[in-house]
C-alpha cells in the first residue's frame, strides 16, 4: 500500500513538473524551434542579456509585482482585521464586495477597469497597472489573513490588553507576530497573481508598461523562441529562492509559536 | 488606519500624475512584435532627437480598447486591415497630411487605397503577408501547388489547419473557385461540408504553434501564416517549402495610423518619413522577415529575402490574394458552421 501511495505521488509530481523541466531543458536548446532538440548552448541566456525589450519587460513586471504585494499585503490585512474586530454596519456587504473581485471575470474587470480610468481621466501607464493589481490582489490578501486571524483565540489579544498593552502595542507584539506567517503567505500569493497577470494588463497598460506576459503573448504572432524558456528559468530561479527563504522565516516563527 | 490607507492611495496617484516630463520630445510607439527592429528605432532616436519608447501588443482587439478608453498616450499604431476600418469608423485616427509625408511616393500602389481605407487619408501600408501551405518535400514527394493537398488521403492524419474559420473557409472557398469573402450561405454550407469531410484527415486544428509542429515532423503539410512558416523553411530549404497555393489566399496587410487623441503629432509624422525613406523600409524588411509595402526600397532589400517566395511571392500569386473583409451578419453564420465542424 504505501509502495503503492509512494508510485502515485511520484506520478503526481512528475505531472506537476514534467512541463516545467521541458521548459528548463530547452533553455539550453541550439535550435530555434522549441520542440526539436538540436544540442546544447547558452546562446539564449547570451541573447537575453542584450535584449532591451525583453530586460525591460522584465523589469517592469518586477517593478508591478513589488510594489503591488507591498500595497495590496497591507490594505488586505488591514481590512481583514477590520472585518474580524470591528463590528460596524454594512460589514456583511462590505464582507462580500471586498471578495467579489476573486469570482469576477478578468475580462470584466479589465474592462471595467479600463472605463474607470476613462472616466477619472488617469491616463494608462506602469501605475494605472499597479491600482489594477492592487483592486483583485487585495481580497486574496484579506481572505488568507482574515483565515489566519478567525483562527486566534480572542483571550490572548484580551490577556495582553489586560496586561496594559495599548491596542497599538498589543497589535504590534500580539496580533502581528500570530497572523505574520499568513500575511507572508499572502504576499507571496498576490506576488505570483501580480507577476503572471495577463488579461487585466493588457486592458490597462500604458505607454512604457509593457511586461512580461505582455511581452511574450506579443511574441506569439512571430514565434515564441527559446529566449522565453531562458528568462522564465531565470525567473523560475528566483522564485524558488524567495520561496525557500520565506519558508524558513515562516519555519522559525511557526516554532516560535508552537515550543 | 484608515488614514494609511488614504495616504497609500494618494501616493500612487501622485506618482501616476509625476509621469509627465515636458520639454522633452516624445514618441509613443504602439506595435506587433518584432516589427521594428532596435537598431533602426536608435538610428531614428539619434537623427531627431526624439526620445521613443516602444510597447507591443498581440492582438488587433486590444489597439481598439486602448484607443477607444481614451487615456492611451499612443502616438504611432499599427493595425491590420480589418481593423483599421473599424478604427476609421469609430473616428479614432488622425486624418493624415499628405503634405507632410515626403516619401509616400515610394509606397507600392499595390497597397494603397485599399478598400479597408480608400484613398489612404488615415493610414500608410507598412509590413503584409500571405496566408499559405508548408510542407515536408520528401513527403510530397512533388512540389505542392493547390489547396488540394490539404484534402488529399495521401496526407491523412498529417496535416495541420489554422484554428481559425475565415482562414479555414478560405480555403475550401477558394477550392471553389469562390471569394474568401464569399456571403452566399448556400456557398457557406457547401464549403462547411467540404471541411466536413476534411477534418479525418486533420491530426490538428492550431493557429499559434503550427511551424513548430510541422518543424518536429508531427505533421507534413500544414496550413499557416507565412512569417513563421518562412522561418522554417529559411532554416531548413531542402526539407520545407512554403507556397502560397495557385487558387489564391488570404492576404494581410498592417498599416501605419496615428491614434486621433496622438499628443505628439510632430514627432509621430516624423517617425512616419522616417520608414517611409527606402534605405530605412529596406533595412526594417531585411530585420523583420517580413514584406514591406515600400516600392522604392525593393532594390535595397536582402536578395535572399525579395527572392523567397514565402516572404515576397509572385505577381500572379498575389493577384489571387484577397483581404479578409468584415462580413456583418454572415459572421455569425460561419462561426455556426465552424462550431459544427470542430464539434462533429
Amino acid at each position: 500500500m504505501r509502495r503503492l501511495l509512494a508510485a502515485h505521488a511520484a506520478l503526481v509530481y512528475l505531472f506537476l513538473y514534467l512541463p516545467i523541466a521541458v521548459l528548463v531543458v530547452f533553455s539550453f536548446n541550439a535550435g530555434r524551434q522549441t520542440a526539436v532538440w538540436e544540442g546544447f548552448t547558452l546562446d539564449w541566456y547570451r541573447r537575453l542579456a542584450e535584449d532591451d525589450r525583453l530586460l525591460g519587460s522584465v523589469r517592469n513586471s518586477l517593478l508591478v509585482a513589488g510594489t503591488t504585494t507591498l500595497i495590496a499585503t497591507v490594505l488586505g490585512t488591514l481590512a481583514a482585521l477590520a472585518l474580524t474586530r470591528q463590528a460596524f454596519r454594512g460589514r456583511r456587504s462590505t464582507e462580500i464586495t471586498l471578495f467579489l473581485p476573486i469570482i469576477l471575470p478578468e475580462v470584466i474587470l479589465g474592462a471595467a477597469l479600463l472605463t474607470f480610468f476613462g472616466a477619472v481621466g488617469l491616463r494608462l501607464s506602469i501605475w494605472t497597472v499597479v491600482i489594477a493589481h492592487v483592486m483583485f490582489c487585495v481580497s486574496y490578501v484579506a481572505f488568507v489573513v482574515r483565515a489566519r486571524l478567525s483562527g486566534l483565540d480572542p483571550s490572548l489579544l484580551e490577556a495582553a490588553r489586560d496586561l496594559g498593552a495599548g491596542p497599538f502595542e498589543a497589535f504590534r507584539r500580539v496580533t502581528l507576530p500570530l497572523i505574520l506567517p499568513g500575511v507572508a503567505a499572502s504576499a507571496l500569493l498576490v506576488f505570483t497573481l501580480s507577476i503572471d497577470d495577463y488579461v487585466v494588463t493588457s486592458f490597462v497598460a500604458g505607454v512604457g508598461a509593457t511586461t512580461l506576459p505582455l511581452h511574450i503573448y506579443s511574441m506569439l504572432k512571430v514565434g515564441v523562441t527559446p529566449e522565453v524558456n531562458a528568462v522564465s528559468t531565470l525567473l523560475l530561479a528566483g522564485t524558488m529562492v524567495l520561496i525557500t527563504l520565506a519558508h524558513r522565516l515562516l519555519g522559525v516563527s511557526d516554532r516560535r509559536e508552537n515550543p | 488606519m484608515k488614514q494609511l490607507a488614504w495616504v497609500l492611495l494618494a501616493l500612487i496617484l501622485t506618482a501616476c500624475a509625476g509621469e509627465e516630463k515636458a520639454g522633452e520630445k516624445k514618441l509613443n510607439i504602439y506595435i506587433w512584435t518584432n516589427y521594428l527592429p532596435d537598431d533602426v528605432l536608435a538610428d531614428f532616436e539619434r537623427r531627431t532627437g526624439i526620445d521613443a519608447t516602444v510597447d507591443t501588443y498581440d492582438s488587433n482587439e486590444i489597439v481598439l480598447e486602448k484607443l477607444q478608453s481614451g487615456m492611451a498616450d499612443y502616438d504611432i499604431v499599427v493595425p491590420s486591415d480589418y481593423m483599421l476600418r473599424i478604427l476609421v469608423a469609430e473616428k479614432l485616427l488622425l486624418p493624415l497630411d499628405r503634405a507632410r509625408l515626403k516619401g509616400f511616393g515610394n509606397l507600392d500602389p499595390r497597397f494603397l487605397g485599399q478598400e479597408f481605407d480608400p484613398g489612404n487619408q488615415h493610414s500608410i501600408p507598412y509590413l503584409w503577408g500571405t496566408t499559405g501551405l508548408s510542407y515536408d518535400k520528401a513527403k510530397a514527394g512533388a512540389p505542392l501547388d493547390s489547396w488540394n493537398a490539404v484534402f488529399d488521403e495521401r496526407f491523412k492524419g498529417r496535416i495541420l489547419m489554422l484554428d481559425d474559420p475565415r482562414e479555414a473557409f478560405g480555403v475550401a472557398l477558394k477550392l471553389m473557385g469562390r471569394s474568401i469573402n464569399e456571403t452566399d450561405p448556400a456557398v457557406l454550407r457547401q464549403a462547411a461540408e467540404r471541411l466536413k469531410a476534411q477534418k479525418r484527415l486533420v491530426r490538428t486544428y492550431n493557429s499559434s504553434d503550427f511551424a513548430n509542429l510541422l518543424a518536429a515532423g508531427d505533421v507534413d503539410v500544414s496550413h499557416g501564416w507565412n512569417g513563421e512558416l518562412a522561418e522554417v523553411v529559411a532554416k531548413d530549404p531542402r526539407r520545407f517549402a512554403y507556397v502560397v497555393p495557385k487558387e489564391g489566399s488570404t492576404l494581410w496587410i498592417d498599416s501605419l495610423a496615428l491614434p486621433a487623441k496622438a499628443r505628439n503629432v510632430d514627432e509621430a509624422y516624423a517617425f512616419l518619413d522616417f520608414v517611409l525613406e527606402p534605405e530605412v523600409a529596406a533595412r526594417i524588411v531585411n530585420g523583420v522577415h517580413y514584406a514591406g509595402a515600400n516600392r522604392a526600397a525593393l532594390d535595397r532589400v536582402a536578395p535572399e529575402i525579395r527572392n523567397d517566395p514565402a516572404i515576397y511571392p509572385p505577381k500572379e500569386v498575389l493577384d489571387r490574394c484577397e483581404l479578409i473583409k468584415d462580413l456583418g451578419e454572415t459572421t455569425q453564420l460561419i462561426d455556426e458552421l465552424w462550431t459544427e465542424i470542430k464539434a462533429q
